[in-house]
């Protein structure tokens, strides 16, 4: 035993056991990727449509078949069956049908209000935060939009890396005209309000999900590009880099296989930041009507109708909760993989 | 030194054309602009006879849905879209000439010259000359104001029709900026009163954002690790977590008398104006301040916990240099050596955070000022969007760009003048 543990564990390694010992970001990187899991499963669980229907000896599974008329379960309503009501009424009778419904059985694309008035409800065993202004469950909304709020972060924050990592890196390895060139596109994009023109291009062009993600990659990808080129130019002076060259090793091979791995600190400790800049850009872009289209569950719609009637206080508690808990979560996260790759050790004298 | 400042000074030239060129084709090129909204409006306002259109409206022929030929003629002259985009965009700019006071002319099959009535009692004659038209004035002589030209367009067949117009120099270089559509104001007068209560907001709260945080770095990076540390580490990453305008909604909910206290007021910049001006001096003072509270505490709290970190990191990496060793090391109390040794060194990054700041504080604030209902620059910029309002939009994002040009530059003087060390070249 004493041997293997003389073996030196690669740099990774060891960043990775140091970040496990830092249970705050630890433990809240583990809920997160785990709530992130979940939520891809959200149809199963927050969901009005049942997972398996028993009616007079036949199983069906709305979940996956998706519309079933309310009358081949032979309850007479128009149009698509309310389970909800189904369970009830099979429960109350003692008939042999029965069905599972998910955990909390409210859409977020469900207006309640067709089964009297459920417009602002407020907070209730039924609906845990209550209804919005269209009487649609706001716990439902919630969680639906934490998972579209993580995938944009995601995708987003990714393809400002692969932008960031080809021109930044190309900029800081090729050097000269290439270099400067796009200089002076980066200084004329920073010198431009990002979200204000966002809004503008977004005011013209209704987006969806991967418009808006696009839109904002071309206004973001700057910081990434700037770190990347600074990265890049201080490597491709490093003797390892002339090494390879002297071996006859490609342009290409040198940049992504010899300096893009030496260029990685700065790319995980900038990830966690990067998500919480695109978390908060969709709630303020959602908040401002420039979002994702309607009925897209967002915390940013949430908060928006929330704030125009200030006296429902769940609309604007709730979202804002869930935003300042997912950002605390990687907030923490941040803190311990900086901690874990680039720790600094302050000494004192007094 | 100077010589590279005013390098900088003159590269901010390319980089301001080239980012209004960018803003200038995005909006130009944006279909559902002003020109179309105003002709669905009109053609929304013919359908509803009998309701008054505007001024434009008794150029239509009632009731048809389609407008006529002259009315799309002078509503694209209005909206500057009778030019192709380069023209547009040097006339903005004002180094193009700006045609102005229009008049149509039209030529019947065989006229070449025609008086045109130009008001106060003067007449110009209209002169055709193959493809070009001449001005002349009373004496006969070609003239210097009054310009014309062939409209192919607008000219039939046998009818040649020819706008009169002056021309001037005027756009954003020589400081106009335009009319807005919305207000029908000149820009600057709709700007000039929002641009004040922006930047009370942006000055307050930096002025607040630094008083509070130098000290509370300081005194976390010489606690370092202690509990008042770790307590105000807590608030930070509070701080950090929640957005600014969003945390302005949840106090709202709370302080602002919807659902719990009623302490402070919904919104707005101040009391109304006809109840401001019945106050005594003391009571604006404090009227004021009861409105700005809320939205102060929003504006600053985005940088609060940026700017105390990095006060107390770069304090903490200063402490434990070679340098502090030796000032110890020669008998210097603890004091002299971080007040006076440390210190200067720690400011250092924050002095070139100083420009960023700047930026911020007049572009970053809409979703506050539109959160608090303040009626500010940002919120104005954001309306002018919505209502596709292009002067303000663009005399808006002017604004902005070179404020934050300037704002690079004063960071870089800033730097400069707190490190001595840094030699720009």
């Amino acid at each position: 035993m004493a041997e293997q543990q003389q073996i030196s564990l690669s740099i990774l390694k060891k960043r990775w056991l140091k970040f496990k010992t830092l249970k705050r970001g630890y433990y809240s990187f583990i809920l997160l990727v785990i709530l992130y899991g979940l939520s891809w499963f959200l149809p199963l669980l927050i969901n009005n449509r049942a997972l398996v229907v028993s009616y007079e000896g036949e199983l069906s599974f709305p979940i996956v078949s998706g519309y079933h008329a309310g009358t081949e379960f032979g309850q007479d309503v128009p149009g698509e069956a309310i389970y909800r009501e189904l369970k009830q009424s099979w429960k109350q009778g003692g008939s042999d049908n029965w069905l599972i419904m998910p955990l909390y059985p409210y859409s977020p694309y469900e207006d309640i209000t067709v089964q009297g008035n459920k417009m602002y409800d407020p907070p209730s065993r039924t609906h845990w935060l209550g209804t919005d202004n269209t009487g649609r469950d706001v716990f439902s909304r919630l969680c639906y939009a934490f998972n579209i709020s993580i995938s944009f972060a995601l995708v987003l924050t990714t393809l400002n890396y692969i932008l960031g990592v080809l021109i930044g890196g190309s900029m800081g390895y090729l050097g000269g005209k290439f270099d400067l060139f796009f200089q002076r596109i980066i200084e004329i994009w920073s010198s431009l309000p990002m979200l204000f023109v966002i809004i503008i291009i977004s005011s013209i062009i209704r987006p969806s999900f991967f418009l808006l993600i696009f839109i904002y990659t071309i206004v973001n990808w700057i910081g990434m590009t700037y770190l990347m080129r600074a990265e890049f130019y201080r490597e491709k002076s490093k003797d390892y880099v002339a090494a390879a060259l002297s071996m006859g090793q490609t342009n290409f091979k040198v940049m992504f296989k010899h300096i893009l791995p030496n260029a990685l600190v700065p790319i995980i400790t900038y990830f966690p930041f990067s998500i919480i800049g695109g978390i908060s850009a969709l709630v303020g872009l959602d908040y401002l009507g420039f979002g994702m289209p309607p009925p897209t569950p967002s915390w940013g719609q949430l908060l928006e109708v929330g704030l125009q009637n200030i006296s429902k206080a769940w609309m604007v508690f709730a979202p804002v909760g869930a935003l300042f808990v997912t950002l605390l979560m990687v907030m923490f996260i941040a803190e311990a993989v900086r901690e874990a790759f680039d720790p600094k050790v302050y000494s004192r004298l007094r | 030194m100077t010589t590279y400042f005013i390098r900088r000074i003159l590269l901010m030239v390319p980089t301001f054309l080239g980012s209004t060129i960018l803003i200038f084709i995005i909006l130009q090129m944006a279909p559902g602009g002003p020109l179309e909204r105003t002709i669905q409006q009109l053609q929304a306002g013919a359908m509803q006879q009998g309701e008054a259109v505007g001024s434009v409206g008794d150029i239509m022929s009632g009731g048809s849905s389609v407008l006529p030929e002259s009315a799309m003629r002078e509503l694209k002259r209005f909206y500057g879209f009778d030019k192709p985009v380069y023209q547009r965009y040097l006339i903005w700019l004002g180094i193009w000439p700006r045609e102005i006071k229009h008049r149509e002319v039209e030529f019947n099959p065989g006229e070449t010259e025609l008086n045109k009535n130009i008001g106060r009692g003067q007449y110009m004659t209209l002169r055709l000359e193959g493809e070009s038209v001449v001005v002349l004035d009373e004496k006969g002589e070609v003239s210097k104001i009054w310009k014309a030209a062939i409209d192919k367009e607008g000219s039939k067949e046998n009818q040649i029709l020819t706008t009169l117009f002056q021309t001037e120099f005027s756009g954003i270089l020589t400081g106009n900026l335009g009319t807005s559509y919305t207000y029908d104001q000149p820009v600057t007068e709709v700007m000039a009163p929002r641009f004040k209560v922006s930047i009370f907001f942006g000055l307050t709260g930096m002025l607040l954002t630094y008083l509070v945080c130098i000290p509370l770095g300081i005194r976390k990076a010489l606690n370092h690790g202690s509990a008042f540390d770790f307590l105000s580490s807590v608030t930070i990453f509070i701080a950090y977590s929640i957005p600014g305008w969003a945390l302005g909604g949840v106090l709202l909910v709370l302080l602002g008398g919807g659902s719990y206290w009623d302490i402070f007021p919904l919104g707005g910049f101040r009391s109304p104006t006809d109840i401001w001006e019945t106050m005594t001096f003391l009571e604006q003072v404090k009227d004021q301040l009861w409105h700005a509270i809320l939205p102060i505490i929003a504006w600053s709290i985005g940088s609060f916990a940026g700017l105390t970190v990095l006060m107390k990191n770069s304090l903490l990496e200063n402490i434990s240099q070679d340098y502090i060793r030796t000032a110890f090391a020669k008998g210097l109390q603890e004091k002299r050596v971080v007040w006076v040794h440390a210190i200067r060194n720690s400011v250092i990054p924050i002095a070139s955070g100083i420009g960023g700041i700047i930026g911020v504080v007049i572009a970053g604030s809409y979703l506050i000022e539109k959160v608090f209902n303040i009626d500010g620059f940002g919120k104005m910029g954001f309306q002018a969007i919505l209502d596709r309002d292009y002067p303000i939009t663009l005399g808006f994002l002017v604004i902005v760009v070179v404020i934050r040009l300037v704002a690079n530059i004063l960071s870089d003087i800033a730097l400069a003048t707190v490190d001595p060390r840094i030699r720009f070249r």
